[in-house]
C-alpha cells in the first residue's frame, strides 16, 4: 500500500474548515495533527507552519493578492481563496521550498478540486507574486499609517487605530512586532523547589535536546524553544511528575503581584486551567485556595492540573463568578479576579482572535467584567487584597476597570512595587517614559498612586503575553 | 539487498489466491528481505508477496518508516469501527481512491521464525493490514472504491 494523503490538500482542507465552520485554529490544528500522527515529523511541521502562518499573515497575503489578481480575495471561491493564501505564504515565508514547486502544487490542487479552468489564473498570479516578491506593494507608511501597519502586521485596521490612539505609532509598532515574534513556551516550575532541584530538572530537559533559558522576571519560569517532540511539553521530563507546567510568565506575575502570605485563604473565581490557583496554593502553604469556574469542563481541566502538580490545599467548585455566594462574604484574604476579556494580549498564540473580536463583543465583555468585579469584591475581607488581571491590551477593560474599582466599589489602590520584581517594574517605567515622549495622555486618567497599583505588560517590551495586573485593598 | 519488480494491475498474478507458507527456508528469508527493500525503495507503507510475483501468504508493513512488521500466513481475528479515506497501491501507479476500512483490526500471523504473534493497529496501520491481506486473496482496492479513482500527485522530491 502507498499513502495517498496529499499534505498540501490537508492544509487546504484545514483552512477551508476554519473559514466555513468557525472552529478555533489552535484546536483544529491540534485535532488534524493528532489524526495524522503517523506522518513524518517533517510533514507535521509543514502542516502546522503553513496553516498557522497563513492565518497569522492573512491580511498581508490578501493585500498582495488584491494587488495582483483581477478577482478580489473577497470574491474568490472559498477553496481558491484558501489555496492562494497558503501558496503566497509559502512563496514569501518558506525559503526551503522553491516557488516553482508551490505554483505547480497549487495548480494541481486547483485542478483536482474541480477548478481545472482556473489553473492558468492560479499559475499567473502566483508566478507574478513570486517574480516581484522583493518589491511587493505596501500602503504608504506616512500617508496611510493605519493601513500600512494593518497590512504589515496583519492586524485589522480598527485594532491598529485603537492602539495608535492609546499609544502613538512608536509603541504600537513595537507592540505589533512583538505580537508577530516567535513565542517560546513559558514553563513554570514548582516555586517551592530549591534552585539546585530546579536546575537538575532543567538539565534533564536539556538532555532531550530542548533549549531552556531562565526568564529575567521570575527565577522559576523558563522559556522553552525547539524541544523536538511533537507530543508537546507534556512529554518532557518532570512534566508528568508535576515539577513544571505550561504557564505564561505574565500569569505567574499576577499571582506574585497579589503578595499571598502563608496561611492565606485565596479565592480564584475564574480559575481554569488552574495555573494561578496552583501557584497560589504553593504560596499559601498551610492556607487554602478555592478555585472556581463556570463549567464542569473547565473545572475538570483545573482538577487534572491540580492532580498532576500535586496541589494539596486547593478545592474546586463549578460556580459562575457573576453570581454572589453570601456564605463567603468578607472571608478571603486574597481574591484573584482574572476576568473573561477580549484576549488581545495572546493574539500571538491564538491567531484568529484578532479577526473574530468586534467592538460589540468588547462592549459586552466590559459589562460582564463590571458585574463580576462588583460581585467578587464582596468576598474580600476588610484589609484583604483583590488582584484584577486580564490578558488584553485595551484601556477600557484595564485602566477603565481600575477607575471602576476605585470610584464605584471604593477599593484602595495598592502599589505593585513591593510585590513585583525589579525587571518588570523597569518595563513599566520604560513604557511610561515612551508614552510621555509620544506626547500621549492616557485614555483613562489615573493619579500617580493609582497608576502605581497597576501594570500593562506589552509584548515587544517584555517577553510575555500582553497582560494587565491591578492590585487593590478593601477598606 | 535486492529490489524486485513490482507487478501492476492487469497482471494475472495479482488476481490469484496465495498459498500458505509451511516452513521457513533461506529463499523465503531472502524474499522477505527483498520485499522490505522494495517497499522502502518505492516509499510504500506495505507490500504483499503477489506484488512481486510470488503467490505466498507473506506481507510486509511499515507505516512509520522505522517499524517494520513481517506477517506470514496472517489472518484478521478482530475488527471494529470504520474509517473512510484515501488509499493508493504500488501495483496501481499514479492513482488513489477512497476506501472504507475498519478503524481497528487485530491480526494473528507468524514472524520470520515461524512463531505466532498478534499485531493490533488503528487508522493507517489498520488500513494497511486490510489492504495487504486483500492482496493475498487476489483482491485490489480499486474494486472496493467509494468514489471514482483519482490521479495521485507524486511529491517531487
Amino acid at each position: 500500500m502507498k499513502k495517498a494523503d496529499n499534505i498540501r490538500e490537508i492544509v487546504l482542507n484545514t483552512l477551508l474548515a476554519l473559514e466555513q465552520e468557525g472552529d478555533y485554529s489552535h484546536k483544529l490544528i491540534k485535532a488534524v495533527l493528532d489524526k495524522y500522527s503517523y506522518w513524518e515529523e517533517r510533514d507535521r511541521a509543514f502542516l502546522k507552519r503553513v496553516t498557522e502562518g497563513t492565518l497569522e499573515r492573512q491580511l498581508e497575503l490578501d493585500y498582495y493578492l488584491n494587488s495582483y489578481s483581477r478577482v478580489s480575495v473577497g470574491k474568490m471561491r472559498p477553496l481558491i481563496r484558501c489555496l492562494m493564501r497558503m501558496s503566497v505564504y509559502q512563496i514569501l515565508y518558506m525559503d526551503g521550498i522553491p516557488d516553482s514547486a508551490v505554483c505547480n502544487e497549487a495548480c494541481k490542487l486547483a485542478a483536482k478540486r474541480g477548478f481545472q479552468s482556473l489553473k492558468g489564473y492560479v499559475n499567473g498570479v502566483l508566478r507574478k507574486i513570486s517574480r516581484e516578491k522583493e518589491q511587493l506593494p505596501l500602503p504608504d507608511e506616512n500617508g496611510e499609517t493605519v493601513q500600512y501597519f494593518s497590512v504589515k502586521y496583519s492586524m485589522p485596521e480598527w485594532l491598529v487605530e485603537l492602539w495608535l490612539g492609546e499609544y502613538g505609532w512608536k509603541i504600537t509598532a513595537t507592540l505589533l512586532r512583538g505580537l508577530m515574534e516567535i513565542h517560546p513556551v513559558s514553563m513554570r516550575f514548582v516555586s517551592t523547589l530549591s534552585q539546585t532541584e530546579r536546575e537538575s530538572w532543567c538539565e534533564r530537559i536539556r538532555k532531550q535536546g530542548a533549549e531552556l533559558t531562565q526568564s529575567r522576571y521570575l527565577p522559576y519560569v523558563y522559556f522553552l524553544r525547539q524541544w523536538g517532540a511533537w507530543e508537546g511539553p507534556a512529554a518532557l521530563p518532570g512534566f508528568e511528575d508535576g515539577m513544571c507546567t505550561v504557564q505564561d510568565v505574565s500569569s505567574a506575575l499576577a499571582v506574585e503581584a497579589a503578595g499571598i502570605k502563608m496561611g492565606d485563604f485565596v479565592m480564584d473565581v475564574c480559575a481554569a486551567p488552574g495555573g494561578k490557583s496552583i501557584l497560589a496554593g504553593e504560596k499559601a502553604g498551610t492556607g487554602r485556595v478555592l478555585a472556581r469556574d463556570i463549567s464542569e469542563a473547565k473545572v475538570t481541566l483545573i482538577e487534572e492540573n491540580i492532580r498532576r502538580m500535586k496541589g494539596k490545599n486547593i478545592e474546586t467548585e463549578v460556580f459562575d463568578a457573576a453570581q454572589f455566594c453570601p456564605g463567603l462574604e468578607g472571608k478571603a484574604d486574597v481574591v484573584l479576579l482574572d476576568v473573561p476579556c477580549s484576549g488581545l494580549g495572546v493574539i500571538g498564540k491564538k491567531r484568529d482572535i484578532k479577526y473574530r473580536i468586534t467592538k460589540e463583543k468588547m462592549e459586552g465583555l466590559c459589562r460582564l467584567q463590571k458585574q463580576i468585579a462588583r460581585t467578587c469584591a464582596g468576598y474580600v475581607k476588610s484589609g484583604g487584597i483583590l488582584l484584577y488581571s486580564t490578558c488584553t491590551i485595551h484601556s477600557e477593560e484595564n485602566e477603565g476597570m481600575v477607575r471602576f474599582f476605585i470610584d464605584e466599589l471604593g477599593m484602595e489602590p495598592v502599589s505593585l512595587e513591593e510585590t513585583l520584581p525589579e525587571a518588570v517594574l523597569a518595563q513599566k517605567k520604560l513604557l511610561e517614559a515612551d508614552l510621555r515622549s509620544a506626547g500621549k495622555a492616557p485614555m483613562v486618567k489615573l493619579t500617580e498612586e493609582e497608576s502605581a497599583a497597576c501594570i500593562q505588560l506589552l509584548p515587544g517590551y517584555m517577553e510575555a503575553d500582553g497582560f494587565f495586573i491591578a492590585r487593590f485593598r478593601r477598606r | 539487498m535486492a529490489i524486485r519488480n513490482v507487478r501492476e494491475i492487469g497482471e494475472e498474478v495479482l488476481t490469484k489466491k496465495c498459498k500458505a507458507v509451511v516452513e521457513m527456508t533461506p529463499r523465503i528469508r531472502e524474499l522477505i528481505e527483498d520485499m522490505l527493500d522494495t517497499m522502502y525503495e518505492a516509499n510504500g507503507v506495505g507490500l504483499a508477496a503477489p506484488q512481486v510475483g510470488i503467490l505466498k501468504r507473506i506481507v510486509v508493513i511499515d507505516v512509520t518508516g522505522d517499524d517494520p512488521h513481517i506477517l506470514i500466513n496472517p489472518r484478521i481475528v478482530e475488527s471494529s469501527g470504520e474509517q473512510i479515506g484515501p488509499e493508493a497501491c504500488l501495483s496501481v501507479p499514479g492513482k488513489s481512491g477512497t476506501v472504507k476500512r475498519p478503524n481497528y483490526v487485530k491480526a494473528v500471523a507468524l514472524d520470520v521464525n515461524m512463531n505466532e504473534y498478534e499485531l493490533e493497529g488503528t487508522e493507517l496501520l489498520a488500513r494497511a493490514i486490510c489492504h495487504e491481506l486483500d492482496h493475498l486473496e487476489g483482491q485490489l482496492y480499486v474494486d472496493k472504491l467509494e468514489e471514482p479513482l483519482e490521479d495521485l500527485e507524486e511529491e517531487e522530491d
